[in-house]
């Protein structure tokens, strides 16, 4: 089903909208989302933020990455659910967590990065495109 | 006795296990892909006594998929989804998930469970038992 798509954290305290078909949806196996996403890695859809409709209070954890850029996590204060993600490196946009959004809006991962990181036991889906690593940005020379 | 470890991820929370895990699973919940950001929460089942968390951690008890009341813990700083377990009925093994120990290969997931809530684009490893809801449900067709 097409754009908007609709969701919201496991108390409900949060929820969100976007109205445009997100820019990529891919998994991350890097430690941090491991750490953040009970064992497993995070499915994230990319939007643009002025897509992007929140309702609710979320609170938001800022860490510096290896590569210097700020790596922001949001999440619902009173259930915990994580709901987005913002990196400095692209401000005009954020990743919302799949887990969140309504199953009506089937959006899949078509890729999967970090997998440097991914646990002996991960299954990695063998149709996606894979990153050992971060990949590059949209439009940079590889 | 091995102790293990874990964190999250701002480190706030911190933990040790004096006991080796009685077995490890994937949920498909759909409670637990909100926890875990769209995929399945790995949970690593303790014993509840063995299990000592220090620093401030935030609760919140709900009715889960089971019907059982589960409290969830996270850490209040960084989100981290630090366990689970089941208020009532008691008894029942402690889920720490995987992705706050310090050693994630631990221990394998040997079963999967609430596949029924599965998204469609999941990746279940078909060497493993599919149960369609909890542990305790029947097993269903690796699809």
């Amino acid at each position: 089903m097409p754009a908007p798509y609709h969701g919201r954290c496991n108390c409900g305290a949060v929820t969100l909208s976007i109205e445009a078909e997100p820019v990529w949806v891919r998994q991350c196996w890097c430690r941090q989302c491991q750490r953040i996403a009970g064992g497993s890695a995070t499915s994230n859809a990319l939007v643009m933020t002025d897509k992007l409709a929140t309702r609710g209070e979320i609170h938001w954890w800022e860490y510096e990455a290896q590569s210097g850029n700020v790596i922001g996590q949001g999440f619902c204060p009173n259930c915990g659910t994580h709901l987005l993600g913002r990196n400095s490196a692209r401000s005009i946009a954020c990743v919302v967590r799949l887990g969140v959004l309504d199953e009506a809006a089937e959006l899949a991962p078509t890729s999967i990065i970090w997998t440097d990181e991914a646990p002996a036991w991960a299954l990695l889906d063998p149709a996606l495109e894979r990153f050992a690593r971060q990949p590059p940005a949209p439009g940079t020379a590889t | 006795m091995t102790v293990h470890t874990g964190q999250c991820l701002c480190g706030q929370v911190r933990f040790t296990v004096t006991a080796e895990p009685s077995g490890a699973r994937a949920c498909w919940c759909r409670d637990c892909q909100r926890i875990a950001s769209g995929s399945a929460t790995v949970n690593v089942l303790f014993a509840e006594e063995a299990v000592v968390y220090s620093g401030a951690i935030s609760t919140l008890r709900m009715t889960a998929d089971s019907g059982n009341t589960v409290e969830r813990g996270f850490c209040p700083e960084c989100g981290a989804q630090l366990y689970s377990k089941t208020v009532e009925p008691s008894g029942m093994p402690m889920r720490v998930r995987a992705g706050t120990l310090d050693d994630p290969e631990l221990i394998a997931p040997s079963s999967l469970i609430w596949v029924s809530s599965a998204p469609s684009w999941a990746c279940l490893d078909p060497g493993l038992p599919h149960h369609g809801r909890g542990p305790d449900s029947p097993l269903v067709e690796a699809g």
